[in-house]
């Protein structure tokens, strides 16, 4: 069975997890990327829904049976890190049945700053954090925060609204992460959401080429 | 008691932990419905869900098919395990219950696998399910699993009929249902059920599998209509 490239996206409720991957599929739709997306809820499908709707149903950029619901008995941390045991079946039946599939985007919903994933589960893991919950999270630190592959710091448009200091922000990421990579986004206006899929494309599928194009090559 | 023993005991501990890796959390066997529905209240419900599951489920089908799949990994014999698999498998007429079975005995084959080398059974059936000749229930890879560690049937039918009872209270725990010292006052309230289960079906034929429990049907595929939860069943 080949393995397939799967990305893990965690951060606290409301930070924009959701939105990023509703942000950044369409620029690696558009590039020829084909991608599946299962989203660990802590209670309803409502993100899950929500992202089928908007990038399957609307833009038709990925069949709406590759957006999947998982709950998680209220334990979506447990589920990502201590026993992927269901995420990883549902990841294992999609090798075997789309082999076809440049990446998987595993996302996490939970409010814990120590979020991480099991990197037998995920190969990437983005951390996203937004301005609205105070400025001292870099400084925190946290699982989520330091050991992350890229910290995504999201809302900065809220910055002067909340009273959030993006530069403090920024010097306690670059503290607090070394040399690891840290991008500022918004969501709303699409802001450094193509820094995002530029890190996908290079630090996670090495800037190879979609498997489609190969195919056709082929 | 002996080195052997000792290592014995310390498998059934490790199997029946709730931190062995098999994803159970997330499954409420439809109890999350009855919650939600204001159809259950408190312990004394929780006791009779569990009981019925058990008496009218869990013992006659899922027990009977661990027992003879011990019995049959005693004789090496995979086309007999697979055929108890394949009758798990059809007895779980409900979707989600039956993919979560298979998802969890799946998972729970491949962590085994990663401590016991050289089993020739447990590889053997790893290697069924991997090629898709057979399905991975977890009943059947449970008692595949307890084989492999030299656990006996008893106790790991015990060990089964435990982690089902901590899996459905400890969903009660996080809905709000009870408190934590409820919660062990309903493991040791169900202990004599377990035992009798044991007594009953550890000897039974595969032919006598049986079980009919039609509202604790219906609620759990009322569960998966349910548009917000928790819990995958």
């Amino acid at each position: 069975m080949t393995r397939i490239p799967r990305i893990g996206i965690g951060g606290p409720v409301g930070s924009g997890k959701s939105m990023l991957i509703e942000r950044f599929v369409p620029i690696l739709a558009e590039k020829g990327y084909s991608v599946s997306i299962i989203s660990n809820d802590v209670i309803s499908k409502e993100d899950a829904d929500r992202m089928r709707t908007n990038l399957a149903t609307k833009k038709g950029l990925l069949p709406e049976n590759l957006v999947i619901g998982l709950a998680t008995g209220g334990c979506p941390h447990t589920a990502i890190r201590e026993d992927p045991s269901m995420n990883l079946s549902v990841i294992e039946e999609l090798e075997s049945n789309h082999p076809d599939l440049d990446l998987i985007i595993i996302e996490s919903g939970g409010d814990n700053i120590t979020t991480t994933f099991s990197p037998i589960l995920a190969d990437y893991f983005i951390y996203i954090i937004d301005v609205a919950g105070g400025d001292k999270y870099p400084r925190k630190g946290g699982l989520g925060i330091e050991s992350c592959d890229l910290l995504v710091i999201n809302k900065i448009d809220l910055a002067i609204m909340v009273g959030a200091d993006l530069k403090l922000m920024q010097r306690d990421a670059e503290i607090n992460r070394k040399e690891k990579p840290f991008v500022f986004i918004n969501c709303k206006t699409d802001e450094g959401v193509l820094d995002v899929a530029e890190h996908i494309i290079h630090d996670v599928l090495f800037g190879s080429l979609p498997k489609s194009t190969i195919t056709q090559k082929v | 008691m002996s080195i052997d023993e000792i290592e014995q005991e310390l498998g059934v501990m490790q199997l029946s932990d709730s931190f062995f890796p098999t994803g159970i959390f997330t499954t409420s066997n439809g109890l999350e419905f009855l919650f939600n529905e204001k159809k259950i209240q408190g312990t004394v419900d929780l006791i009779d869900l569990i009981r019925i599951n058990i008496i009218q489920q869990i013992g006659p089908t899922d027990c009977v098919a661990l027992a003879n799949v011990m019995d049959n990994a005693n004789n090496y014999d995979l086309k007999k395990i697979i055929e108890v698999d394949n009758l798990v498998f059809a007895s779980k007429s409900i979707k989600e219950i039956r993919n979560a079975s298979v998802r969890s005995g799946m998972q729970f084959i491949k962590c085994v696998s990663e401590f016991v080398k050289d089993n020739k059974i447990l590889n053997q059936y790893k290697e069924s399910i991997t090629d898709n000749q057979t399905h991975g229930v977890f009943p059947v890879a449970y008692a595949i699993g307890c084989h492999s560690l030299k656990i006996t049937k008893e106790k790991s039918m015990a060990m089964m009929l435990y982690g089902f009872t901590v899996g459905v209270i400890g969903a009660a725990l996080r809905l709000g249902l009870i408190q934590h010292f409820e919660s062990q006052k309903i493991i040791h309230s169900i202990k004599p059920i377990i035992g009798q289960t044991i007594r009953e079906y550890s000897n039974k034929s595969i032919l006598e599998m049986w079980q009919f429990a039609p509202q604790v049907d219906v609620v759990q595929m009322s569960h998966e209509k349910m548009d917000s939860k928790m819990f995958i069943t």
